[in-house]
């Protein structure tokens, strides 16, 4: 793929996950269990993953995290620190587990171990703040959601890696 | 396109691990809370930073709610305690997530109201239990 139509997908990526958490501040199942929230702009980590490798996916998170932090006014607070957290470790996660496991997990798998990553990161980065260790009793509670959440993040991203044309992707996307 | 054709193996291995881990991780709170014995006296602690900075006796909210504000970082919380049960009443407006309005209502021990932006977190407590709060 030509670089220039690299940095436009790559720049698309960021903008849909940008997007995607806006949206997902809509659902409010945050009132279930505190602290929860759907991941949907795990789908385009996943995509970028898929598509671009380590260094590109890596941009994608980081670039979706600073500039979601920067929209909602919580650059360099205690919320960035969060979702930065959480992204990060479930990004990497992802990433492993994606090069090294990739003919045993779909992208479901791949979805799953970065939502549970996600949560993990967030309550313990939580942790390391209040110092009350209290804050774990939701975890099991998060990891239970992560999983139907896990499951339809990579569906979507599944279905829609199939559905991207080739002239965007520049790669025949066969699971 | 069936799902179970996406699906592989592993990812069913990893579903149900997944499952176990938090099951095992959910029944540790029982373990150590057991259940609610009849006539215990429930405490609410709040912590702000490191140290408890309140403890209320939540029996004396039966005949008036009480209601008092808890300063933190960025602004100010006021917490109710009401009928036995204690709720985040208003939070800063500085805190965009709320989260610790949105948990609602605890009423007994084990859950815990948190605003992490404000490092912030109150918790119940049985005085005729052996195990604090802070030693699981």
């Amino acid at each position: 793929m030509k670089k220039t139509k690299k940095i436009v997908v790559v720049s698309l990526l960021i903008s849909l996950g940008l997007v995607l958490h806006l949206v997902e501040s809509f659902f409010p199942i945050s009132a279930v269990v505190p602290g929860a929230k759907l991941g949907l702009a795990n789908i385009v980590s996943l995509i970028a993953i898929s598509l671009f490798g380590f260094p590109a996916a890596f941009q994608v998170v980081i670039f979706r995290v600073v500039l979601g932090s920067l929209l909602a006014g919580t650059f360099m607070t205690i919320n960035f620190y969060l979702s930065f957290s959480g992204g990060v470790l479930s990004f990497l996660l992802m990433y492993l587990a994606y090069y090294y496991f990739k003919n045993y997990f779909s992208l479901i798998g791949l979805s799953i171990i970065g939502a549970v990553a996600h949560n993990t990161a967030q309550i313990t980065a939580a942790y390391f703040i209040i110092a009350n260790i209290g804050i774990f009793y939701y975890l099991p509670f998060l990891i239970l959601l992560a999983l139907p959440t896990g499951f339809g993040v990579g569906l979507v991203s599944y279905f829609t890696l199939k559905h991207l044309p080739y002239s965007l992707t520049g790669s025949n996307f066969n699971d | 396109m069936k799902i179970r054709d996406i699906l592989t193996f592993y990812d069913k291995i990893l579903i149900v691990f997944v499952i176990l881990v938090s099951l095992v991780l959910l029944l540790i709170p029982f373990y150590y809370f057991g259940t609610s014995a009849e006539g215990e006296e429930l405490i609410l602690k709040v912590q702000q930073g490191d140290q408890i900075v309140k403890t209320v006796a939540v029996a004396n909210s039966y005949q008036n709610p009480i209601i008092f504000k808890i300063e933190g970082p960025i602004g100010i919380h006021t917490i109710e305690v009401n009928q036995g049960r204690v709720r985040v009443l208003e939070a800063p407006a500085a805190d965009p997530l709320k989260i610790c309005k949105k948990t609602g209502w605890i009423s007994r021990e084990g859950p815990i109201i948190v605003c992490v932006p404000n490092s912030l977190s109150l918790w119940l407590e049985s005085t005729n239990s052996d195990i604090d709060g802070m030693s699981w």
